[in-house]
């Protein structure tokens, strides 16, 4: 039952911020899309903008194994 | 590296101003400065006010230069060779300029307006042959309205209920004609008699489908406009290929002149410009401007050698010039000009501060390594960068991002080695290669250790080269960029300690020095200083990314071999594998050069960097765009 429980909080560690992303990425593309039709000068900004929020998900997996791998769910 | 760059100041003889700029054109090394930065009170030099001249030369320019684009005309492969231009010459170039820009525009409108109409053609030439048959059947039938349409694939079942609607309205008095078309559809002939041709359109909206619509200019029907349209078919080619004769004859006759006419008015006009940036009195004239350390004795030695002692050069001492409005060049070595590529995405760094370009040639490649960590991908990679590289030019961006992919495909390699990988777990099972530094797959932890222990280095490293371009400007933003970094290290050390990795009895000393450091810092830089110093904790753990892209990278690798057993049939697994692990050298490719770039724009770069440099861009002669530096 345990592992049950850890597979699902790890589960939820990377699908929350996964889903906070996908959600700050939507807004941030399309507005980086028309900026880009303007202006082509801000590639380097637009690219910065939109890769900022994958730190939510990414900090998410670091969590969801450090989860599996203290509650013994994981290979480590 | 930022090039250093010396301020030197010309004073001479007012008669002797625009030979002066001439010599400095032809040195082409003098970025000039701007008036505001000349000695104040001295008044503009009279040719200045010339405004009026400088404006037809603009005018002249553009125009010759708007011509040679509109005709395409190739750059000749090095400056022409252009005497200085008398006023009949600038006004022979600017009555050709002016009529070759005219012709070439009703040439290009002409062309594209045939271009326009020979995809109209092509679009309704599907419709031609079949209409053009059904067309034959009209004839046999007196005072008749016809109908074109066509049916889309999946609306064939429109027609037999077009037919029974029809039969039931018209009591059979019309002919439907259906011909199926190459693509699919099914061109449609209705013939009505002319009296009950108001009531066929509502019949056709009813059934859902539309009349082909006719296109402008070539009779009210189809049956006028097929003729017209097939004829056109034929004349268009020939017509274009007579206005590409027309304006190749045209590049060819005056192409060469408008080049010539280009550099000369273009040298023209930024000694005119020159001439505005200086200052004069009744005798002498004054100008200032920066150029390349250690360049400064040519520019001398050229202006001794034609005006003797009447024009002078002479250095302006470094406490009498701000950094800030010193242009900046970038030269770095050999090895990591390739990475200028990257740092150029940014606004330039301004004088006095640090190119990062150097620091970029290491880490970029490094953590791109780290992220792909495989033999298999990198030898691919490096595949493709060769090829990139023997497809380009030199000096060109693609073969900058050649080289750095090179860069990139040499850490992949080696870290596939460090990690014991070739496409995942491959390496392993065929020709037993381990890991030299730990198993990527299994021990996630040492991977994250690692990742975030390259961002304390590379965070730590940014705060000192803050520290070190701020020092004279901004001491104590200097000081509080130096405690910052010994912070960082003093929390690695104290967490290191706390779990034993270090002496536990260093916890104690570093958790005092911080507690001493802290109050320091908000003395130094303010209340905003703690935030910004958990701003750069979090960018240290931001560098987390690289376990998290490169354990996505090994896992999907070993997915993808795994297909092999797993689908049965051992042709289809490994044509799955193969499929997988093409993607998986894609996203292996892009996700690490996104995140690579990230971590040095916004975490590297945020420590030190300082944008806002101004180019150098020295007074001198007009030269072909591929000659021009980027």
């Amino acid at each position: 039952m345990e592992s049950f429980w850890v597979a699902l909080s790890a589960a939820l560690a990377v699908a929350i911020p996964a889903l906070a992303t996908a959600w700050a990425q939507s807004r941030i593309g399309p507005a980086a899309a028309a900026s880009l039709a303007e202006k082509p000068e801000l590639s380097t900004t637009a690219i910065i903008m939109i890769a900022i929020p994958e730190t939510m998900v990414i900090l998410g997996f670091v969590v969801a194994v450090i989860i599996m791998l203290r509650g013994g769910g994981g290979a480590g | 590296m930022i090039v250093p760059m010396t301020k030197v100041r010309l004073l001479g003889a007012r008669k002797h101003l625009p030979e002066a700029i001439r010599t400095v054109q032809d040195a082409g090394v003098l970025h000039l400065a701007q008036p505001a930065a000349l000695a104040p009170g001295l008044p503009s030099a009279p040719a200045a006010t010339d405004h009026r001249r400088i404006r037809q030369l603009e005018r002249l320019l553009a125009d010759v230069q708007f011509a040679r684009s509109l005709l395409a005309a190739p750059s000749p492969l090095r400056s022409p060779p252009v005497a200085l231009p008398d006023v009949h010459a600038l006004a022979v170039w600017a009555r050709l300029g002016r009529r070759v820009r005219r012709r070439a525009e009703t040439l290009r409108d002409r062309r594209l307006a045939l271009e326009e109409e020979q995809a109209l053609v092509a679009r309704y030439q599907r419709f031609f042959k079949a209409f053009a048959s059904l067309e034959l059947a009209r004839h046999r039938f007196a005072d008749v309205s016809a109908y074109h349409v066509v049916l889309r694939p999946d609306q064939s079942g429109q027609l037999a209920r077009l037919r029974a609607a029809l039969a039931e309205r018209l009591d059979n008095t019309f002919e439907l004609l259906a011909e199926p078309l190459p693509t699919g559809e099914t061109a449609l002939l209705l013939l009505v008699p002319a009296s009950v041709a108001r009531r066929i359109d509502e019949l056709l909206a009813e059934a859902n489908v539309q009349e082909v619509p006719m296109p402008a200019g070539y009779g009210g029907t189809l049956a006028e406009a097929i003729p017209r349209l097939l004829r056109r078919h034929d004349e268009i080619p020939a017509e274009l290929a007579s206005a590409q004769r027309e304006r190749a004859d045209l590049v060819a006759r005056h192409g060469p002149e408008l080049a010539r006419a280009e550099a000369a008015v273009h040298d023209e006009l930024e000694r005119r410009r020159a001439i505005g940036l200086s200052a004069s009195t009744m005798h002498a004239f004054v100008m200032e401007g920066w150029l390349p350390s250690g360049t400064e004795s040519a520019l001398a030695g050229a202006l001794d050698q034609q005006f003797h002692d009447a024009v002078m050069l002479e250095t302006v001492g470094r406490e009498h010039w701000r950094s800030d409005d010193a242009p900046v060049v970038l030269r770095n070595p050999r090895l990591f000009r390739p990475f200028e590529t990257i740092t150029r995405m940014l606004p330039l760094p301004r004088y006095g501060t640090i190119d990062p370009t150097p620091f970029v040639g290491v880490f970029f490649p490094m953590f791109f390594g780290l992220m792909l960590g495989d033999v298999g991908y990198g030898l691919a990679l490096a595949a493709l960068s060769a090829v990139l590289h023997l497809k380009t030019r030199p000096g060109s961006t693609p073969r900058a991002v050649a080289e750095v992919g090179g860069a990139c495909a040499l850490f992949g390699v080696a870290f596939g080695v460090a990690f014991g990988e070739f496409f995942g777990d491959l390496g392993r099972r065929w020709f037993g290669l381990e890991p030299l530094l730990f198993d990527r797959e299994h021990e996630v932890l040492a991977f994250l250790g690692l990742a975030v222990a390259l961002g304390v280095a590379h965070i730590v490293l940014g705060l000192v080269l803050g520290a070190i371009a701020s020092r004279h400007t901004h001491p104590r933003t200097a000081l509080g960029r130096l405690l910052s970094a010994a912070i960082v290290l003093l929390i690695v050390v104290a967490i290191l300690a706390a779990m034993e990795r270090l002496p536990h009895a260093l916890l104690m000393p570093a958790t005092v020095l911080i507690l001493i450091a802290f109050p320091a810092i908000v003395i130094l830089e303010g209340i905003v200083a703690p935030i910004e110093l958990f701003t750069t904790l979090g960018h240290i753990l931001s560098y987390a990314r690289i376990m998290a892209l490169g354990t996505a990278s090994v896992m999907l690798a070993i997915v993808a071999n795994q297909m092999v057993g797993a689908m049965g049939s051992v042709t289809v697994g490994v044509l799955f594998a193969l499929l997988f692990h093409l993607v998986n050298f894609a996203l292996g490719v892009f996700s690490p050069s996104i995140h690579a770039l990230r971590l040095h724009y916004v975490e590297f770069f945020g420590t030190f960097y300082s944008p806002g440099g101004t180019k150098y861009q020295p007074l001198g002669h007009w030269s072909p765009p591929r000659e021009r530096p980027a």
